[in-house]
């Protein structure tokens, strides 16, 4: 189960829930050895109240036997206690082991997903699933368990009121199947409107968050007074319906607790009426001559067992219910986490993958690639083809591919056509991890850990020496900017921490890939947020760091691009212009436009 | 969600806040008579439940357990001759028996349905009152958002705000009525119980009630150690939560970067920790539930004890029964006096949370109004449009200002247009207008009057704005054009849609104009939305247009539509335009030109194209490539 590639494993709620517990299985064994323990003690109160009364009203009983009495009880009472104490630690001691276990497997199975997953689930619906339904679950094995081992008291309190009166019994049960069906009802109905009452919250929940997040509009266009009028009947439905489950959950406590007390009732009217006219029971005996059936008399003594024995019936019951609910909700919660638990990564390790090829050097070849997904296509015939320590730049308009081409080198994407080849190899024959390793990645979205910058910088490579780690500050034109922190590389980032600049976020994430020190360096638009000046003294630091490298350099600037080998103009996902920086002028085409416009903007920004 | 990692922990370690209650119970206070009424029928219900161990109790020490028939009977077998007199009273005796018994059975049911009923009442009032108060808490949080200004919202994330109005109210709820309430009902459970515990034998009473304070105790130690657990293990979770929550987040770079194994090694420290701290809080647990149950047969046992002595005493002297009832009767009381004594202790979390909630809501509502109306602020019922910007100085931090002295008049029925590079300032420009924001210098003249002096409401009603991003709420094509206005009816809604060229897309949709565009419009393509975001703009007939021009690129159909439509939506009013579109532009009367936070140029077109200055540059970098187009 602890493998990090799952294998194929289709199974139902229970086989998982199974599978998970079987290693805690005598905790389980021995909480049920416990449980039963306590159940069988539970029924020494009543019997020895029984027996006292009986020996009390034949006048039998003396000052030091019921002292014996009352110490047995007490020693029971403790014995009880500690069997109680175990069986709570082991049983949902072993339930936290459960979600322990579970929640690391989630945790995995999430972190192997690839790309499509996480585009397609919102973040919420993972945690929800990580927290809510994990817990939920949890409850399932510990305190449903719990509660189902507590039942294990009915049917030993059920068999000892059978052996005092039969006929008691059956006027106890009269009630019971009223009870059964108005429980059935009530929880039915709640459950019901529990659902209605959750479904209007999140109605509610939407109505905020829209109006919040279209305050603009809202003010703009002066409409507030008509917004809370809208909340005002969402708002007032939610505690109409809220309302109705209240009601339904007021009626059904004290409609319960009055079967219960019908059921004491009856049994004092007609036990009391047993003991009035001295009534004959039969009762099964062990004898000289073996196993048989006696007739004896129903004594005040076997009253008062009978109706410490229903007192004791009572909470299980009433348990019975709550632990329902349990059962539902966990297992449904199971096999919303099992979706995601038996999820196959799209992109893995395959049959195809050479475990033998442990590094890569950093020749790429794009062989007419095509990309599609959602139904659009991204990218279509991408050719192109760079040798080791090549850099090669890729430009165009928003959303005209350039990202995607980094995607499918990273191999978050599968081309939907043609096909990649690294250092003359199919890209899918290489393990992912020695692909990924020999690629050091600056991403469009800078994204930095809640953690030191040192943790930052050598989050590729954790063992990275802090010679390591200040050349690739220094090479990202940071050292002054860490300089100047307090704590220097041991300053947290974050909300906790200190808040970089945009820019300065950007030099972290390419100082972070320096120290990775990868075959391929990527920069997808890394340099957006710094400004030409910076960004120049950057280049030219990374020159002697990309010197044997593989760059791949995405950019909206010229000026970025413009020293490259290879240039691809990109445009609808396809490349219409290639070549090297004077050539591409030479074309006088898109790059060359582009270039123009760059000029002016220069030159406006340079405008005072 | 991401409201939930941050734990206000300062608030949690709280104490019970006195001020804070009172100014909660200020919201039920219109409830007070239906408070009290139910606090009486929690009375009446207390009384009526506790009296059903006493009558049990006479039945069966007085019915079943007659001593005197049961001395009679023991008489009659002990004679060697059974006395038929004797045998006849007894007879009778035992009929007399029957009956009391099944009329005290009677009365027992009586008061147990009357419990019952009156319970009930006593439920419904109070879950009434949580449900209406709670209710216009919630309204007058929403209210008070309405109300709040565009740098108060954009400063706190949705996520937040909306907490206070959702679950923080929902915390409030299941706490402060209803826990106010069962605490009343508890103290006064346990007043009752002790009452007749007392009333029926004191010196039993005394046994029992000498287990309370162990009760007590252990509440006590068991609730500090829980509370220490339980602050823990909130913090773990957070822990847990934010690690993995940040882990999505950065997925991409954990991944890419071959960082798996060790994130999930770091993940399986945070979860062994929260583990672990589970295990001490199930060790807490598991000691008090069963201490808890020990000092109630401990209780019994006494009171057996006790009884048994004496009675035992009296049997020497020749008679004494057992009170089997009495026993009972106690074991009842002292079921009904455990519960709530446990509650009481278990609740003070509950309550803690609450608190910690209602801070939050109140420290909300305590937030003032920064772009407050003056009293008596003017409410215009139309205006002519004459707009005067006289050495307006704005910056969202006030020392660096994004707009530097600022002056613009602009005619009635003026359209002027907007354009400058990224960053010149022009969408704060438009975003004083509307007065989302107080200006630190100058003044901002609508017809003649300073902004702050209308009411900000009406005027935003006179100002029509449409943004870049169209913001659509979920609900239907024409919710979404009238904004829930009863003013705006659907005819206006049907003309204003064809006049901005959106009545043919809306028709062909399912349902038309009640087409659910879904949630933030997202079954509308880009142009669509802002060909609603116009037809909005004119259902609402301002006198004053400010628009900013969307600047992502349509298909070349739905471009000369919005073209066209933007040309009417000018027509007749004040138009401040920031302008993307050659066309626009080109018919605009004015066209200013801003550059960093000031206004560089003023002109027409081709006033400014002859200076060759900065719009030359601006018209060469944004404009010339529609030239062919337009």
């Amino acid at each position: 189960m602890a493998s990090s590639v799952p294998s194929v494993r289709v199974t139902g709620p229970f086989a998982t829930l199974l599978r998970y517990n079987r290693r805690y299985w005598r905790s389980y064994a021995a909480g049920f050895a416990l449980a039963a323990i306590f159940s069988v003690l539970n029924l020494a109160m009543p019997l020895l109240m029984g027996a006292m009364v009986d020996r009390f009203i034949a006048y039998e009983l003396t000052r030091s036997m019921l002292l014996g009495y009352v110490g047995l009880l007490i020693g029971v009472g403790i014995i009880s206690g500690i069997a109680r104490y175990f069986e709570r630690t082991l049983i949902i001691g072993a339930s936290r082991k459960f979600e322990y276990d579970l929640r690391n497997d989630y945790f995995r199975a999430i972190q192997a997903q690839s790309r499509e997953f996480f585009t397609k689930s919102p973040t919420g619906e993972v945690m929800a699933r990580a927290s809510n339904d994990i817990n939920y679950v949890r409850e399932l094995i510990g305190p449903g368990i719990m509660g189902t081992v507590d039942m294990l008291r009915l049917p030993l309190a059920f068999g000892t009121m059978l052996y005092f009166s039969s006929y008691l019994t059956l006027v106890a049960l009269v009630p019971l199947p009223v009870v059964s069906i108005l429980v059935y009802a009530f929880v039915t109905y709640i459950h019901r409107q529990s659902q209605i009452v959750q479904d209007q919250f999140g109605v509610v929940t939407t109505r905020v968050q829209e109006n919040l997040a279209g305050s603009r509009v809202v003010q703009a266009y002066g409409v507030g007074d008509v917004e809370v009028r809208a909340f005002r009947v969402e708002s007032e439905k939610y505690m109409r319906e809220g309302l109705k489950l209240s009601v339904a959950m007021s009626f059904a406590w004290p409609v319960i607790g009055m079967m219960i007390g019908v059921v004491i009732l009856l049994i004092i009217w007609q036990g009391g009426d047993m003991v009035l006219d001295g009534a004959q029971v039969s009762r099964p005996v062990w004898n000289e001559t073996g196993f048989g059936i006696a007739r004896e008399t129903f004594t005040l003594g076997s009253f008062t067992a009978f109706m410490s024995c229903l007192l004791l019936l009572a909470w299980p019951l009433a348990e019975f219910g709550w632990v329902m609910t349990l059962y539902q909700r966990g297992v449904v919660s199971m096999k919303r986490i099992i979706e995601y638990l038996n999820r196959e990564p799209a992109i893995r390790d395959s049959a195809e993958t050479d475990y033998g090829k442990s590094a890569i050097h950093g020749a790429v070849r794009f062989d007419g690639v095509g990309l599609s997904y959602d139904g659009r296509v991204a990218l279509s015939d991408i050719s192109f083809d760079v040798e080791q320590g090549q850099t090669v730049a890729i430009v165009g308009p928003t959303g005209s591919g350039k990202s995607s081409i980094v995607s499918l080198l990273t191999r978050e994407y599968e081309p939907t056509n043609g096909s990649i080849h690294i250092d003359g190899h199919d890209i899918r024959r290489f393990p992912l991890q020695t692909l990924r390793s020999g690629i050091a990645y600056v991403p469009q979205d800078t994204f930095l850990f809640s953690d030191t910058i040192r943790a930052n910088l050598t989050f590729g490579r954790p063992g990275a020496s802090q010679e390591e780690i200040e050349y690739a500050a220094d090479a990202a034109q940071l050292t002054e900017t860490i300089d100047r922190l307090a704590n220097g590389y041991d300053t947290l980032l974050g909300e906790r921490g200190v808040n970089l600049s945009g820019g300065q976020k950007q030099r972290l994430a390419i100082a972070r890939a320096v120290v990775l020190d990868g075959a391929i360096l990527i920069l997808d638009d890394a340099l957006s947020s710094v400004d030409t000046h910076t960004e120049e003294q950057i280049l030219s630091r990374l020159k002697n760091v990309m010197q044997h490298r593989t760059s791949v350099i995405i950019s909206h600037r010229v000026s970025t691009v413009r020293h490259a080998d290879l240039i691809l103009v990109l445009e609808g996902g396809r490349i219409i212009e290639r070549g090297a920086h004077d050539a591409l002028l030479l074309l006088d085409g898109h790059y060359a436009e582009m270039y123009e416009r760059q000029l002016l903007e220069d030159e406006l920004e340079t405008t005072a | 969600m991401s409201d939930a990692y941050h734990i206000e922990d300062e608030a949690q370690q709280r104490a019970y806040d006195a001020r804070l209650m009172r100014r909660l119970m200020g919201y039920v206070r219109p409830y007070a008579r239906w408070f009290a009424l139910a606090v009486v029928l929690l009375f009446v219900a207390s009384i009526a439940g506790n009296f059903v161990p006493l009558i049990m109790m006479q039945a069966i020490d007085e019915n079943v357990n007659n001593p005197d028939r049961l001395a009679l009977s023991a008489e009659i077998a002990a004679a060697p001759q059974p006395d038929p007199a004797k045998v006849l009273a007894l007879d009778a005796m035992k009929r007399e028996d029957r009956r009391g018994l099944m009329r005290l059975m009677l009365l027992i049911g009586g008061l147990m349905l009357a419990e019952a009923v009156v319970r009930y009442a006593q439920m419904v009032i109070v879950a009434w009152i949580g449900q209406r108060t709670m209710f216009e808490m919630r309204m007058r949080i929403f209210e008070h958002l309405q109300r709040m200004s565009l740098r108060f919202l954009d400063k706190n994330p949705v996520g937040r705000l909306m907490t206070r109005v959702t679950n923080d109210v929902e915390k409030v709820q299941a706490s402060i009525v209803s826990g106010v309430e069962q605490t009343i009902s508890d103290l006064f459970t346990i007043i009752v119980v002790v009452g007749f515990m007392v009333y029926t034998d004191w010196r039993i009473a005394g046994i029992v009630l000498s287990t309370i304070p162990f009760v007590f105790i252990t509440g006590l130690v068991f609730r500090n150690y829980a509370r220490k657990s339980y602050l823990e293990v909130r913090r773990k979770v957070a822990q847990l939560n934010a690690f993995m929550q940040e882990n999505i987040s950065g997925i991409r770079v954990v991944q890419i970067f071959r960082q798996e194994e060790r994130r999930l090694d770091e993940f399986k420290i945070l979860n062994a920790g929260h583990r672990d701290e589970w295990f001490k809080q199930i060790r807490n647990f598991a000691v008090y539930f069963p201490m808890i149950d020990f000092l109630g047969t401990a209780a019994l046992a006494l009171v057996i004890l006790y009884h048994g002595w004496e009675v035992i005493g009296l049997q020497a002297q020749g008679r004494g029964e057992v009170q089997i009832g009495l026993f009972f009767a106690y074991l009842q009381w002292a079921e009904r006096l455990y519960g709530p004594i446990r509650a009481l202790t278990d609740r003070y979390n509950v309550l803690l949370e609450a608190m910690a909630a209602s801070e939050r809501i109140f420290t909300l509502l305590d937030t003032p109004e920064d772009i407050a109306d003056k009293p008596n602020a003017i409410q215009p019922k139309t205006l002519q449009g004459e707009i005067v910007f006289e050495d307006v100085r704005f910056g969202y931090d006030p020392e660096s200002p994004v707009l530097k002295d600022i002056n613009l008049s602009i005619a009635p029925g003026e359209r002027v247009a907007i354009v400058g590079h990224t960053g010149a300032g022009k969408t704060t420009f438009i975003n004083l207008l509307s007065r989302f924001y107080d200006i630190q210098r100058g003044s901002i003249r609508v017809d003649g009057l300073d902004v702050r002096e209308y009411d900000k409401t009406e005027l935003r009603k006179r100002i029509g704005i449409v943004l870049q991003d169209v913001f659509l709420f979920s609900g239907s094509i024409a919710d979404n054009i009238s904004l829930g206005s009863p003013e705006v009816t659907a005819e206006t809604i049907r003309r204003c849609a064809e006049h901005v060229n959106a009545a043919p897309f809306i028709e062909t949709l399912p349902g038309t104009y009640g087409y659910d565009v879904g949630e933030r419009g997202c079954n509308l393509s880009t142009g669509q939305r802002q060909l609603l975001a116009f037809a909005r703009a004119l259902a609402h007939d301002p006198q004053i247009l400010v628009l900013d021009e969307a600047t992502s690129s349509v298909d070349t159909a739905t471009e000369a539509l919005i073209q066209d439509a933007i040309i009417k939506l000018m027509e007749g009013r004040t138009s401040i335009v920031i302008a993307h579109r050659l066309s626009t532009v080109q018919h605009a009367d004015r066209i200013v030109v801003m550059h960093h936070g000031e206004i560089r140029e003023v002109g027409t077109h081709q006033e400014l194209l002859a200076v060759r200055g900065l719009y030359y540059t601006l018209y060469q970098l944004q404009y010339k490539d529609q030239t062919e187009a337009a």
